[in-house]
């Protein structure tokens, strides 16, 4: 009974937080998702769910929920796919090992705004570091308007956050490797099995709980992104990059309409929720373990 | 024993909290004090200093700033201004609420257009009306601070959201500034034959907004087309923005935009202008002392692109008046913050301001000392139209009219660009 009520005590520092952080402006934001509230005025009228109808039927907020989501899929094949490989590269203790992988986690602890306008120049079609490589290695062919073209400055950007984020996710999946016993694929290649039937086999199965962190982590990221686009395109051109955070950050901001901003933010929130619930359904399935 | 831990646990965690609570008390208690001695700044004993707060975006400014704040409190004894500034986009995001709860920006700046009807309809302007530093101003460059006949602001600076051109490379080509449409092509194709780029055209983020002003300025010269547009009574499908955006591609599809102008940042067409890669670069005359600054061998003018035959051009090019100055309604020292704007409408302190900082002024008689700044003297006697794109008052609807532009650049038929942002248009009709 008294280390319950211990626990409370040291609890309540932090529930005190995360009240007053997190639930005060979700409920508040909730709220103001139901009146017309400009974020200046001293004043505001409830609107019912007109804003939740406005933001629904806006040709903007379906353009950046419809970028939102290939920018999502994009991000998660491609960083599943790079960070699991880099892991399986990098998994052994070897001294170079271990400075790859400092090398290929750096990009994580550098600002997302730092990031992104370091591409920004990296992406500048005449003055930029790509097309000048290209140029200079005869692959004009190849030479791109990386951020300028409604075509590819989504995926553009979505190649930045693969790169920023998939040394941090090479960690989880090295994690993982670590923790399958060495005595399996022993067995297994005793019994004759190639590399590629191992991996099928044993590895990827036992990755499985690392999959589904790695997978889940990336959604939740990918689909919040901001910073990046933000510095990068701004949600341009026209619309190519707009995507649901960036539109609610205009709708607040630029449109003064803190109103339809928070009824986007919590269609936001609802979409986000049922994506991240519906992928550890999915992937919960595939769990296994030997014995 | 287990009993007495646990209350004197509860105790010591008890004296936190409250310890916390009554810092925080104290801290609002010290400030309300202060403000309440402020706020009776008549009748407070004299010696008592006020500080005012003072918020702005430009930090390029600051250096020039504290000098100017540095004299005012000298000829004020008793007024500190503590200024503090902060990036453009954080302005218009972190500002706002401060403002409405007027924690800061006893004295602060306002852009024209959005940002300005969403303060004034929140009631943060105080009433600068019948202040007798207004006739220190050109009263036709302070409208823009006006609504309901009260002047709420006052616009300090004066920008002419013109194309900059190289009069060098202009005379060595033998050109001259084209009166109409067909001249100014073949000014363009002039140009590119001759290896120079056009015109640099940040497509990426400024060049749009800055271009369309005086693409649009003839084709529909009228002072109000956007708010008809706004209120339903003229559409972006209309021939005066289908026209403009037409002309658009054509300059693009000519090759006379550098390539790939919409992945270029207002940074990189500065630099192909700096570089004397390219002769005009759309911008405005806010751009002039920074690109003389990179490159001293530059020399300047504004040329605004006349889109239609030299008999039907209504106006010469575009003006803007911004970073308009402001005080709080809700400030504790109102008088002290009236006296710091009428510091700055000074004839003197205004010309330092902007020679200081490369940027003219709407102060009248102000004396400026680099051909930068001179240059829009001599645009101060032209016909010149008040920035269209600020007329748009919806964010919105701005986007979606610069957004047609990047349309028309990405390959999108005129008509198809204008359909689309007028459907945008059209969704907040009728809201």
């Amino acid at each position: 009974m008294r280390n319950r009520k211990l626990l409370w005590l040291f609890l309540l520092p932090g529930l005190l937080l995360y009240l007053a952080i997190f639930m005060y402006p979700t409920v508040t934001g909730l709220f103001y998702s139901f009146t017309n509230w400009d974020g200046v005025s001293p004043s505001y009228h409830l609107v019912g769910l007109d804003n939740y109808k406005d933001t629904l039927t806006s040709i903007v907020f379906r353009k950046a929920l419809f970028n939102n989501v290939k920018f999502m899929i994009a991000v998660v094949l491609a960083q599943t796919a790079v960070s699991l490989g880099l892991a399986l590269l990098l998994v052994k203790n070897h001294r170079i090992h271990v400075v790859l992988r400092a090398l290929f986690f750096f990009p994580a602890v550098l600002s997302s705004v730092s990031v992104g306008l370091i591409w920004s120049f990296v992406y500048d079609p005449s003055l930029g570091l790509i097309n000048a490589a290209l140029d200079r290695l005869g692959a004009d062919a190849w030479m791109q308007n990386w951020t300028g073209s409604t075509h590819i400055a989504l995926y553009a950007i979505a190649f930045v956050q693969v790169w920023a984020h998939a040394g941090q996710m090479m960690i989880v999946f090295i994690a993982g490797l670590q923790t399958i016993p060495e005595e399996l694929n022993e067995a297994a290649r005793i019994d004759g099995a190639g590399r590629w039937q191992i991996f099928r086999r044993i590895t990827w199965p036992l990755l499985a709980p690392s999959a589904t962190i790695v997978v889940a982590y990336t959604t939740i990221q990918s689909f919040k992104a901001f910073d990046l686009i933000f510095t990068m395109t701004d949600g341009g051109p026209n619309y190519a990059t707009e995507i649901l955070t960036t539109y609610i950050y205009h709708t607040a901001f630029a449109s003064y309409a803190f109103g339809p901003a928070s009824a986007g933010s919590v269609i936001f929130l609802i979409v986000l929720s049922v994506l991240t619930a519906l992928q550890f359904r999915l992937l919960r399935g595939n769990r296994i373990a030997y014995s | 024993m287990k009993q007495i831990k646990f209350r004197a646990a509860l105790l010591i965690l008890s004296v936190l909290i409250v310890s916390v609570l009554s810092a925080c008390g104290s801290s609002n208690a010290n400030k309300s004090n202060t403000a309440s001695a402020g706020s009776d700044a008549g009748n407070k004993p004299s010696g008592d200093p006020v500080t005012i707060s003072f918020i702005h975006w430009r930090g390029e400014d600051v250096e020039a700033l504290n000098g100017i704040i540095q004299k005012f409190e000298a000829a004020n004894p008793g007024i500190n201004v503590e200024m503090q500034t902060m990036p453009s986009e954080q302005y218009q995001s972190t500002a706002q609420a401060k403002l409405a709860d007027a924690s800061v920006g006893d004295v602060f700046t306002s852009f024209p257009g959005a940002q300005f009807g969403a303060l004034a309809k929140a009631g943060v302007f105080a009433d600068l009306s019948g202040e007798s530093f207004l006739s220190n101003y050109n009263p036709a460059l302070i409208e823009a601070g006006k609504q309901d006949g009260k002047q709420l602001a006052v616009p300090y600076q004066l920008v002419y959201n013109d194309p900059i051109y190289n009069v060098k490379l202009f005379e060595k080509y033998g050109l001259t500034t084209p009166k109409d449409w067909d001249g100014f092509l073949a000014l363009c194709e002039k140009l590119k034959s001759e290896g120079i780029i056009p015109i640099a055209f940040a497509g990426a983020d400024i060049g749009p907004g800055q271009l369309m002003n005086s693409m649009v300025m003839n084709n529909e010269p009228s002072t109000d087309i956007f708010t008809k547009v706004e209120a339903g009574e003229a559409k972006l499908t209309d021939p005066f923005w289908v026209k403009t955006l037409s002309q658009f591609k054509e300059l693009n599809d000519k090759g006379y935009l550098q390539k790939d102008a919409l992945g270029t940042k207002d940074a990189a067409a500065g630099a192909l202008f700096i570089q004397e890669k390219a002769a005009i670069l759309a911008s405005g005359s806010f751009q002039l002392a920074q690109n003389k600054k990179q490159n001293p061998n530059l020399e300047q003018q504004l040329l605004a692109p006349i889109t239609v035959a030299a008999d039907q051009a209504k106006y010469e090019g575009i003006h803007t008046t911004t970073f308009m100055l402001a005080v709080n309604s809700k400030s504790k020292h109102p008088k002290e913050a009236k006296k710091f704007i009428a510091f700055l409408s000074g004839k003197d302190i205004a010309g330092e301001y902007a020679n200081a900082t490369g940027q003219n002024v709407t102060v009248k008689d102000v004396q400026y000392t680099t051909p930068e700044l001179q240059v829009a003297t001599a645009w101060a006697s032209k016909k010149t139209l008040f920035q269209p794109r600020f007329t748009i008052t919806n964010a919105d609807n701005q986007k979606a009219v610069t957004n047609s532009i990047q349309a028309v650049l990405s390959g999108k038929s005129p008509e198809d660009a204008a359909k689309e942002a007028q459907a945008i248009v059209d969704q907040h009709l009728t809201k």
